[in-house]
């Protein structure tokens, strides 16, 4: 109790900018005898020690906790940098808040993952995995049904959070956000919704969805058709049947008789080469290409003016686009696959 | 591509000749013979898909693409019933005894007072490895041996719950005075006592394997990662941000390792870096490698989450003491992190000074 008066005491004085100096030298020596000085200031100046007492007794205690508690009440602040005095007070009280604030703080991790080196991505994948424990017993889609998310890929991720993630960590992250993301949708709570939504890409793929060929007021349908390295746009509207493409006659602008019947053979698969007039424009690739480009997108064009034909389309061949294209030369090949001769020496 | 038959393909011969019914491709058909072959035998069930008097040709063009099932609002009907009859019927029928539930022991982890030999017991800390794995030093912690085929040593469960109490106590001990503290599990499994304990002691976890130098290589390893500035309150102080890109990474103050065979890396980095460390040894781990070994059997999972769960809750105490204390304006620790005032404010009252100064000199001079 003593002690602590004197304390206390010594923080009030401390206060004092007359009596602080002073006191500076006896702060170090707060022992038992102390008690005897009055105020504590002038015998602590002087160095001398007032009379001699005895020492308090000693109390024992049965508290088993007795060592655990903190023992000293006030720590000697040796660290602390010297105070300059300012003629301005409000700067200096300013200046002593801040020598508080300093003796006060602490550098800490920002985050409990730091000694994991991949602190933001391990705070994620808990975020996650503590999300999917909360709503494990959901119920799901199931597999395969669930919408088609085109998730963050591990770069653009990586360059996101400047760590260096591996790409079978962020395999674990991409696993739960899809067991996530099977939630079913009439129950998905919203901290989900928000959580997986950091991971989407900002263009979503899955999205885009074709816009389908109709029939314009004219009574035209337009559509592309592409094959090899050839890209066609074909015009078809009721008609006669005339063909035009690239501005000539088929017979003019295909010169082999097996690429004027593929041009048309979305129409005369289905026997309707007299009933419709196509205006085709045709580029890129050779012939064959063209030729058959321009089939896909009179077949495409057709199946707006009448989608009942799409089976017979199918079964003509007409309907699927061939992605099929020139195969790349090798190094150390001549072509893409032929080898140079080989001579024995 | 459109295949065609060979011979109308590279046969210009082939062209002009009929080609007759019979030698037709199947590939080759024409529409007349569609329309009398081709019957849609989902008829009725097809055209649901444009509406109830939709035409074939809506019904095509509205089939159902992959993105956009229908939501079933029987499922969150069901979900609910679900729920509802569990909450009426769930507590019928007879009256379960106190029995052990494993999610318990993290949910609510046992505290320090809760530590008794039946509780080490249940969890079987007790239980050691065979007797030809033992490492002799741990002599003093086992109890005896058990088996005579494969015998196993036994560890004395009141020397583990001893050390048991010692850890708390300095974890308590390390918290109250506002140090950190590594809680280390890299088994498979123990991410959930890990992560649950350093919450508690609001200290830093690691479930992954410890990457060789992150002490004594720290600013190559974790010089990128964040540090913050809080002061006595645990509230962070803004302002620090372009000193704490100078300083110097952090090391905790005290280790926690619950599987110490994986972890002699860590532990050794501790012991040149005088950071005391406490781990749960085995009868097969060398107890020097740690400051403050807990004998206990790191190999149940259920034993190590007594055990890291006992020890959080201490950290947990000595945050709340410390805090306790902070909010009564007693702050008995002090961190010797060099920093200085925040820059900014210094130069705004060095400015201030400097022209209040230039004042005072030009009204001296007239």
């Amino acid at each position: 109790m003593e002690l602590r008066q004197i304390v206390r005491r010594a923080i009030t004085v401390r206060h004092n900018p007359a009596k602080r100096r002073v006191l500076q030298q006896c702060r170090f020596y707060a022992t038992p005898t102390d008690s005897g000085s009055t105020a504590g200031a002038g015998a602590g100046a002087s160095g001398q020690q007032g009379d001699i007492q005895a020492a308090a007794p000693i109390t024992f205690t049965t508290n088993s906790d007795q060592f655990a508690a903190p023992r000293a009440e006030l720590v000697q602040d040796r660290s602390r940098p010297r105070r300059t005095r300012r003629p301005d007070h409000a700067g200096g009280r300013d200046d002593h808040d801040q020598d508080l604030l300093l003796r006060r703080v602490r550098i800490v991790p920002a985050s409990p993952s730091y000694f994991t080196a991949t602190p933001e991505y391990m705070d994620n994948l808990l975020e996650l995995s503590s999300l999917l424990r909360a709503h494990q017993t959901l119920p799901m889609l199931p597999p395969g049904q669930a919408p088609r998310v085109a998730w963050k890929t591990i770069d653009q991720y990586k360059t996101e959070l400047a760590e260096p993630v591996r790409v079978k960590g962020y395999g674990m992250l991409i696993k739960l956000l899809r067991r996530l993301n099977h939630i079913h949708p009439s129950l998905m709570p919203a901290e989900v919704t928000e959580a997986l939504e950091k991971y989407k890409r900002h263009s979503q793929p899955y999205m885009n969805a074709p816009k389908p060929i109709e029939v314009n007021e004219y009574g035209v349908s337009a559509a592309v058709g592409r094959r090899k390295s050839s890209s066609a746009k074909a015009y078809l509207v009721e008609g006669t049947g005339e063909c035009m493409i690239n501005g000539k006659r088929l017979s003019e602008y295909f010169g082999r008789l097996h690429d004027r019947e593929s041009a048309v053979w979305a129409l005369k698969s289905t026997q309707r080469l007299d009933k419709y007039n196509v205006w085709a424009l045709a580029k890129g690739g050779g012939t064959t290409g063209q030729a058959e480009a321009i089939t896909l997108a009179v077949a495409k064009a057709l199946l707006a003016h009448e989608p009942d034909l799409k089976p017979a389309l199918r079964r003509a061949g007409c309907v699927t686009r061939d992605p099929r294209r020139v195969e790349r030369k090798k190094p150390g090949h001549l072509k893409a696959r032929k080898m140079p001769t080989w001579v024995k020496r | 591509m459109i295949l065609r038959s060979l011979v109308l393909r590279h046969g210009r011969r082939a062209l002009p000749r009929p080609t007759t019914p019979l030698r037709q491709s199947w590939r080759r058909c024409y529409a007349s013979q569609i329309e009398r072959t081709y019957t849609n035998p989902l008829e009725d069930q097809l055209y649901v898909e444009g509406g109830p008097d939709a035409t074939k040709a809506q019904a095509i063009n509205n089939l159902p693409s992959r993105s956009e099932v229908a939501p079933d609002d029987t499922v969150a009907a069901d979900w609910e019933f679900f729920r509802h009859q569990k909450a009426v019927t769930g507590d019928l029928g007879s009256a379960l005894a106190p029995h052990y539930k494993p999610h318990e022991l993290l949910s609510n982890p046992p505290k320090p007072s809760d530590i008794t030999l039946e509780l080490l017991m249940a969890s079987q800390s007790h239980i050691g490895h065979s007797t030809s794995l033992w490492h002799p030093a741990n002599a003093k912690y086992i109890f005896g041996v058990r088996g005579e085929q494969d015998p196993i040593h036994i560890i004395s469960l009141d020397v583990t719950a001893a050390y048991l109490r010692r850890a708390c106590k300095i974890v308590r001990g390390v918290t109250e005075r506002g140090g950190l503290v590594l809680f280390v599990g890299t088994r498979d499994g123990q991410v959930g006592v890990v992560v649950k304990a350093a919450k508690m002691a609001k200290g830093c976890h690691l479930f992954t394997k410890w990457i060789p130098g992150s002490i004594t290589n720290g600013e190559q390893i974790l010089g990128k990662c964040r540090k913050k500035v809080v002061d006595h309150l645990d509230v962070e102080v803004e302002g620090f941000e372009d000193q704490l890109l100078q300083k110097a990474v952090l090391k905790p103050d005290l280790v926690v390792c619950l599987n110490l065979p994986e972890n002699y890396i860590l532990l050794h980095e501790c012991a040149l870096n005088n950071i005391p460390t406490i781990g749960i040894v085995d009868t097969d781990c060398n107890p020097t490698w740690v400051t403050y070994p807990i004998p206990a059997n790191d190999d149940s999972l259920r034993c190590v989450q007594v055990i890291g769960g006992v020890l959080g809750r201490a950290g947990e105490e000595g945050q709340e003491l410390r805090l306790h204390k902070a909010k009564n304006g007693i702050v008995d620790y002090q961190q010797n992190h060099r920093l200085e005032k925040p820059k900014e404010k210094e130069e705004e009252d060095g400015g201030e000074e400097r022209s209040r100064g230039g004042r005072m000199l030009r009204a001296g001079d007239e």
